[in-house]
């Protein structure tokens, strides 16, 4: 049902329009008018302490590209403006904010928000309103879902993948028997559900299958029975908001199996603060980005944000943000801002990226393999596949 | 009796109030539409929580879970039933669950109650999320969904239902039994009031509408997340503009909700960050200095000097 | 697990204990201003987690160690209590003639919320929202076969404590004898020449106190950011509901109660099951019991 605006508003809305752009200094040339974008951040609510690493990226994108002299749009260039809302952590009000982006507000670009729950749901937003917007820290196997077309997610973070390849890699270092906790949060549970097929699979017994709510506090009684079970391999399907807690109690109850794994959290500095280095030193935890000769921009993007931030980008989410960022501002400087040809080509090229290359089928990047990083020496590496690994896999030391 | 004046004022309010939000689909974007609709929203919401709060004294904390339950049922059943259907059997099975669990839970009072129906919303929603998590769900996606302006229609029938029923209720004798329980349910029982009936009529008529509002407003987010729908924060902002509004009638969640929901939404765009503060600032404000909220302002205002104060004005 | 281990493991007994014991605290300063004012402070919780705040910057900034640190930042808690109650509360009691207590308890809950968002934002805005944690006695000590993280026994002992001093002083010193004359009944303390609104103070001043040394205690042990307060105040009423409001000791008692139901609970079923186990346990406990499973007689006012 397609409703239109009177004649009547339009013509207020000029009549508006014009007022403000005389009042902000009179008309100005195309190339003088900032270029706005516009996205929405968790600033305060439940997710506001995992949403620093990518809006920090943000900033650093903007600091640096405005340094340059603005954003090449289809050849101009124009200083970039955020206009940016607080979703205080409820994909609810990310929609609304989105609409008033794009309706209200008339931002001429979008950047994704933080998480998975928060893409999906803006998804429909852009499909109804025909705005391409590149995603980042999005992954869930429903993306697939997801009407291709204006929204792409360039993680290979997905699910189903990374329950195949962690599978696989256990199976590579000789592990018989594991524990599998999850938090009941999508992301985390959707792992749960692939993995535990591929690890019997694989033939792996799972010993423990535990799950746990987002707000746990103590974690004493699942973790007793996880040390009991005597396995090889311990499998925290965990958010940053736990996973400081699992380290912890890990430590005290001596859990000291060679495989540990928590599935977010350590890409964080601020996990190593939290729970010291040497319960940090051997974690292994999903990312598919390092500083990286061969891939071009990633030795500088680690130096800038340590150097404007004082501590290490997220290697999934502040990479996955500046990934995003590059793919954006490679395909503006070519097709401008007409939105269909954005759409063309964000679907069909491919991209160069401080992550190596990026190409999407439908929503899905389809070049970058799903992997895995352990910090080692205080510093995270590349573990797994061996295609892109930057170190060996060693085995945890007790925490 | 009051004068015709305040009468008149409060009938242009309603009018206007109604004018303008039946006809914002047809004027305004999108983004003013759905401030619309969230005005609708808590509308409807607050009106169902003062048929059973603020006429019985009776503070529920726990609003929400009626809300949450609609919004469920609507979810779990998508696109195997009509759409229709789900949201009238949404406001059914919330008001099932009151009528199964207000006997009981209806014979705790005060703090207790408060409490209470805080830990009962608390249990509902944690006994989902532990289903969801046995059936294998994390979150659910609605693909589909109606547009917009079905949605907001819907709830703006939801609104004026609310509305009616609560004024009904108001002015009818099964609305003075329950003001008389709220001010000595001891009394009132030996008076003859069936004060356990009443209590619970009132429990089961005040869960049907959230129900259905949970159910529309699953259509407009289409992304589901147990924890994110039963979120107590639903249930404090109903009681806060209940609050702010004052009485025990219709006229006063009206001027709640438009109130806290324009205020939040002119400090949110303008500043995110100090925008709930200012928020928690006015909140503390009000309390202390306009402690018969807006309504009793506006009352005081149009009584003329040396009036008796307003007879709904004690919750 | 077979069902006997988990009964008698001294692991999870510790771990309820670290529980419960961080419980009774917390709900100890909940009921000290509930029951002297009537009025459900739902912004304790977030009280803790200025307490959290000030040991971390304590420790992380001027390297202070938190247990040093403690009565500084429950001093400062304390400080915190007086100043509300001096500016607020104390004219919103003296004022409150003719207020039905309906109205006052649902007008407190709105009152007490809006300083909890006020709290909890302002706390973003100043020190970002980022999670926030630190390492502190983080050596495992091994007694009798059970494994105690330096921080989490320093929590028990510390917060064991100061329970006992205060359950102490409410049982033996004269004020405290004077505050539960006001908890039990208010007018008829007054007739008596207790000074209520002395009572009223130092009880604000202890609640507040006590929730900022329970921060102290937590910061300790796992993450905390400008938004973990609400599941303390949470654990906090479900506590006090359970004990019967304004009874201290009882509150005690419930707080070890909700840690076992917790621990063991979850030993028993499944993590999963935490919250459905908490909650029910409550609710019908309060469906059986209306007034707290251990009223006495119905608390009029």
């Amino acid at each position: 049902m397609k409703l239109t605006k009177t004649n009547r508003r339009t013509a207020v809305g000029g009549i508006a329009a014009t007022i403000l752009a005389l009042a902000s200094g009179g008309v100005m040339a195309q190339a003088d008018k900032p270029l706005r974008i516009g996205f929405s951040m968790a600033r305060t609510g439940m997710l506001a302490n995992a949403t620093p690493s990518q809006l920090n990226t943000y900033e650093l994108w903007r600091e640096q590209t405005n340094a340059k002299g603005g954003m090449n749009v289809g050849g101009t260039k124009r200083k970039v403006e955020f206009v940016t809302y607080d979703d205080q952590s409820k994909p609810d009000q990310a929609v609304r904010i989105y609409e008033k982006l794009i309706t209200d507000d008339k931002v001429d670009l979008l950047l994704a928000p933080w998480g998975t729950p928060f893409h999906l749901a803006i998804a429909p937003v852009l499909e109804k309103f025909k705005f391409p917007m590149v995603g980042n820290t999005a992954a869930s196997v429903a993306l697939r879902k997801v009407k291709p077309g204006y929204i792409w997610f360039p993680t290979s973070a997905i699910p189903d993948r990374i329950g195949l390849e962690l599978a696989t890699m256990l199976k590579g270092q000789n592990v018989k028997s594991v524990a599998v906790l999850s938090n009941v949060l999508p992301f985390t549970k959707e792992i749960k559900n692939f993995l535990e097929p591929e690890l019997k699979k694989a033939g792996i017994e799972v010993k423990v299958s535990a799950e746990y709510p987002p707000d746990i506090a103590d974690m004493t009684s699942t973790l007793t029975q996880v040390k009991q079970a005597n396995v090889d391999a311990v499998l925290a399907l965990a958010y940053p908001g736990d996973s400081v807690l699992y380290a912890k109690q890990a430590k005290e109850l001596g859990l000291n199996n060679p495989f540990q794994f928590i599935a977010i959290g350590p890409s964080d500095a601020f996990f190593a603060k939290a729970v010291g280095p040497a319960s940090a030193e051997g974690v292994l935890t999903i990312a598919h980005w390092s500083p990286k000769a061969e891939w071009k921009g990633s030795q500088a993007f680690y130096d800038a944000y340590v150097k404007k931030f004082g501590e290490d980008p997220d290697y999934l989410n502040s990479a996955l943000a500046w990934m995003s960022l590059e793919i954006l501002e490679t395909t503006v400087a070519k097709t401008g801002l007409d939105k269909a040809k954005m759409r063309e080509m964000i679907s069909t090229q491919t991209f160069d990226t401080i992550n190596g290359k990026v190409k999407f089928d439908g929503v899905q990047n389809v070049i970058t393999p799903t992997a895995f990083v352990q910090t080692q020496k205080g510093k995270l590496q590349i573990v797994w596949p061996a295609s892109m690994a930057t170190s060996k896999y060693e085995a945890k030391k007790g925490w | 009796m009051k004068d015709l004046c305040p009468n008149l004022w409060w009938a242009l309010l309603w009018g206007c109030s109604l004018l303008t939000l039946a006809v914002l689909p047809f004027v305004a974007n999108d983004y003013i539409v759905g401030i619309g609709l969230t005005l609708l929203m808590w509308l409807a919401l607050t009106q169902s929580w003062c048929l059973l709060s603020k006429m019985t004294g009776y503070v529920s904390l726990g609003h929400v879970v009626f809300y949450g339950i609609g919004a469920y049922l609507v979810v779990v059943t998508w696109q195997e039933i009509a759409l229709p259907l789900a949201i009238l059997g949404a406001g059914l099975l919330a008001a099932l669950v009151a009528a199964l669990v207000g006997l009981p839970v209806l014979r705790v009072r005060g703090p207790y109650f408060v409490i209470l129906t805080f830990g009962l919303a608390e249990l509902v929603k944690y006994t989902i999320t532990w289903i969801e998590s046995a059936l294998g769900m994390a979150s659910r996606i609605l693909f589909g969904a109606p547009d917009l302006p079905v949605i907001y229609f819907s709830m703006f029938a939801l609104a004026l239902v609310s509305v009616a029923m609560l004024t009904w209720v108001g002015s009818s004798r099964f609305g003075h039994g329950l003001r008389s329980l709220r001010e000595n349910e001891e009394a009132a029982e030996t008076l003859g009031v069936p004060v356990a009936r009443y209590k619970l009529i009132a429990f089961v008529l005040g869960a049907a509408i959230p129900g259905m509002v949970g159910a529309v407003m699953a259509l407009r987010s289409t992304y589901f997340v147990v924890g994110q729908v039963f979120d107590p924060m639903i249930s404090v902002t109903v009681i806060a503009m209940a609050i702010l509004g004052g009485g025990d009638n219709a006229r006063g969640p009206l001027l709640g909700v438009i109130f806290l929901s324009l205020l939040s939404e002119m400090l949110w765009v303008n500043a995110p960050l100090l925008y709930l503060v200012i928020l928690g600032a006015i909140l503390m404000v009000f309390v202390l200095v306009v402690p018969n909220g807006l309504l009793g302002l506006f009352e005081r205002k149009r009584a003329p000097a040396g009036a008796r104060p307003p007879a709904d004005t004690a919750a | 697990m077979a069902v006997l281990d988990i009964l008698l493991s001294g692991q999870l007994l510790f771990a309820a204990l670290v529980t419960g014991s961080l419980y009774a605290l917390i709900a100890l300063g909940l009921n000290l201003v509930y029951g002297t004012m009537r009025m459900l402070n739902v912004a304790h919780g977030d009280v803790v987690m200025l307490g959290a705040y000030g040991a971390y910057w304590g420790f992380t900034l001027m390297d202070i160690p938190p247990l040093l640190a403690a009565p500084v930042v429950a001093g400062l808690g304390g400080l915190l209590g007086w100043a509300l109650y001096r500016g607020i509360f104390q004219r919103l009691l003296s004022g409150g003639d003719g207020t039905s207590a309906a109205r006052l308890e649902s007008n407190s809950l709105l009152l007490f919320f809006g300083l909890s968002i006020i709290l909890q934002n302002a706390t973003a805005l100043v020190f970002t929202p980022n999670n926030r944690a630190y390492n502190y006695l983080g050596t495992v000590y091994h007694l009798g076969g059970v494994a105690m993280t330096g921080n989490r026994l320093a929590a028990l002992l510390v917060a064991g404590t100061a329970c006992i001093a205060v359950a102490l002083f409410l049982s033996r010193s004269v004020f405290g004898l004077a505050t539960r004359a006001v908890i039990e009944r208010r007018e008829a303390a007054h007739i008596v020449g207790v000074d209520v609104d002395h009572v009223q103070r130092l009880s604000f001043i202890l609640g507040f106190g006590s929730a900022a040394l329970a921060g102290v205690l937590i910061s300790m042990l796992g993450q905390f950011s400008p938004f973990s307060g609400f599941p303390f105040t949470i654990a906090g009423f479900i506590v006090i509901i359970l004990g019967g409001l304004g009874n201290a000791m009882a509150g005690l008692l419930a707080a070890l109660l909700l840690g076992v139901i917790e621990t063991y609970g979850v030993a028993l079923t499944s993590a999963n099951m935490r919250s459905v186990l908490l909650y029910g346990a409550f609710v019908a406990a309060l469906l059986l019991f209306p007034n707290g499973l251990f009223a006495r007689r119905a608390t009029t006012r």
